[in-house]
């Protein structure tokens, strides 16, 4: 079994008498990047709050790169980089003394302090603008800042609550590409956002939350071909005639079609990856002229709405 | 002393490079000198044309020590009156306006401590004072001149000073942790500074009629420490009894002012570390 980098077991947290987090629990592997997933209000900020040591949990516990957050908190913060959903820039600072200033909160001494603030200044691609004042960059830039002062003191964990929000395309595309190349770097990151289709390209497991409770677990990598035997969408387009399409997909057991345009339908099939194999050699023998055949587990979208769908 | 402690007191923490930086930025930085000054030189100014205006009116040699004196009470009081104003300004947002700028979170996850990071605070807000009050020294110096007042009283005046001003920018930080927002902060830091002032000065005066009245109207002697009590705890108390006034020396227990002042800095230093610790849900 893989080290795990991020250990919690049984965690509870009442806010004022409302539940924040009741009886969670998760393990997080070394390498692993984990999307955490759930409606607002669900728990994903006060998890990652107990994580980054901001707050104290009421019961339970919680490791992080082995050690606990309640009873050695310093050690913790040494390892963790901690991003949070509105991440705060001292506006009147210039951005190498910004940088500066955080290095030394992580008691950086030199040479490795100077080295920590060229390579995030390089990280953030802001090595030209060094001597300009933090509030003329873009919301883009500040986030790009922000994460490389997380990155400082390489952290062996991230802890990202809603990294990608206000960002434009571009910004969200750069850093999806910042956090797979941390992942490939061997950084454990735990990220929490609302952006599934985000969460669903880089994560290597999706965590959903509800109420402060685990509500389900979701192999990304796997999500896309789906197992043997689970629920897979099917999108089909063939060429003439749909009488001899139809009676295949009618003789399919428990297949339901979702959606119908022409030629073209989506199917549902609960018998996974064999029934689609079968359906596909049915349409062949029945003589369709098949043009388009996808066969996928339903995506990270679908599965919130079915898990989530009846929540307000 | 372990390396913990030193580490906590030491010069090249941090959070007072970057406070420092950052308030030495700001317009105000030479403004508030500028205007401070200019404020205290008009105030000397007008005490000397008064001290003379007076001397001549009422016909008698006027001696350079009358002026002398004169000058150093009422700088010293002034100052004490503008840097009491100024002290909640700088020491009641320090903590806030990390709350509001949202960067609260990124100090309590680095590896700062949250006593290190009051104690920037502090000193920071401290120092800034410290300009202002030190920035004024020759306007006081100008006593000298005059004669009538002598150096040790001009380092009491500034120890005292320090004190006061010290333990009202404890208690500052100390609304600052509290409060999510500077502008409840500030105010509850005036609201303080207001019932030290005033509230103190009221309850005093109140038993010392009631005192009076006991007496028959008719008493010499200063009011006895019951009385004077509730003064104690007065900004302006310790420096009545450096006035060289045969009635304003009966208010004659300062170290007691002084204890209560360090007392009272001393506790809303540690509540205001211990709400630090524990202000991971107002960031």
């Amino acid at each position: 079994m893989m080290e795990a980098m991020i250990e919690i077991q049984g965690l509870r947290k009442n806010y004022r008498g409302i539940r924040g987090l009741n009886e969670f629990s998760l393990r997080v592997e070394r390498g692993d990047l984990v999307g955490l997933v759930g409606p607002n209000g669900a728990g994903k900020s006060t998890l990652i709050k107990i994580l980054a040591t901001l707050l104290p949990a009421d019961s339970g516990s919680a490791c992080v790169a082995g050690e606990d957050v309640a009873k050695t908190p310093a050690a913790v913060r040494a390892a963790v980089g901690y991003l949070p959903d509105v991440p705060g820039v001292y506006q009147d600072m210039r951005i190498a003394e910004f940088l500066e200033f955080f290095a030394d909160a992580f008691r950086l001494k030199e040479p490795a302090r100077g080295g920590a603030v060229a390579r995030a200044l390089a990280q953030a691609g802001l090595e030209e603008r060094r001597d300009d004042f933090v509030e003329h960059l873009s919301l883009g830039w500040k986030q790009r800042l922000h994460l490389a002062k997380t990155l400082l003191h390489d952290p062996r964990v991230l802890l990202l609550d809603e990294p990608a929000t206000g960002l434009d395309p571009l910004a969200r595309i750069a850093l999806r590409e910042q956090l797979r190349q941390l992942h490939a770097a061997g950084v454990t990151i735990l990220i929490s956002s609302h952006i599934l289709a985000d969460l669903e390209d880089i994560c290597t497991r999706i965590v959903f939350i509800a109420d402060g409770k685990n509500v389900n677990e979701v192999q990304a990598a796997a999500s896309a071909a789906g197992p043997a035997g689970a629920l897979l969408h099917c999108e089909i387009e063939w060429e003439g005639a749909a009488e001899a399409a139809e009676r295949v997909l009618a003789a399919i057991p428990g297949a339901a079609i979702i959606e119908k345009k022409g030629n073209w339908r989506r199917i549902e099939l609960p018998g996974g990856a064999a029934q689609a194999s079968s359906l596909l050699r049915g349409l062949l023998d029945a003589g369709v002229a098949v043009l388009h055949f996808d066969a996928r587990g339903p995506g990270l979208e679908e599965r919130y709405r079915r898990t989530f769908g009846g929540r307000p | 002393m372990s390396s913990r402690v030193l580490g906590f007191f030491r010069i090249s923490n941090p959070m007072i490079r970057k406070e420092l930086r950052q308030r030495l930025r700001e317009r105000r930085a030479w403004l508030l000198p500028s205007l401070y000054l200019l404020v205290l030189s008009g105030t000397v100014a007008f005490c000397y044309y008064m001290v003379v205006q007076e001397g001549t009116q009422r016909g008698t040699e006027l001696q350079g020590a009358d002026i002398g004196q004169a000058i150093f009470y009422t700088v010293v009081f002034t100052q004490l009156a503008v840097l009491l104003l100024m002290a909640p300004v700088f020491s009641a947002g320090a903590i806030t306006i990390e709350k509001e700028q949202r960067t609260l979170s990124g100090l309590l996850t680095s590896l700062l401590t949250a006593p290190q990071i009051w104690w920037g605070k502090f000193v920071s807000a401290l120092l800034y004072l410290f300009l202002l009050l030190f920035s004024a020294l020759p306007l006081l110096a100008l006593s000298f001149a005059f004669g009538g007042v002598e150096p040790l009283a001009l380092l009491k005046a500034t120890g005292a000073m320090v004190l006061v001003l010290a333990s009202i920018s404890a208690v500052g930080l100390w609304c600052s942790a509290t409060f999510r927002r500077s502008v409840h902060s500030t105010a509850a830091g005036y609201a303080i500074v207001l019932v030290l002032t005033i509230v103190t000065a009221v309850a005093f005066g109140i038993l010392l009629a009631h005192w009076t009245h006991s007496l028959g109207g008719n008493h010499q002697d200063a009011p006895p420490v019951y009385v004077q009590a509730p003064l104690f705890l007065n900004p302006m108390y310790p420096f009545l009894s450096l006035l060289d006034d045969t009635d304003l020396r009966k208010f004659a227990y300062p170290a007691s002012s002084y204890l209560l002042f360090t007392a009272m800095g001393l506790l809303a230093a540690a509540f205001a570390i211990r709400r630090l610790r524990r202000s991971g849900e107002q960031v």
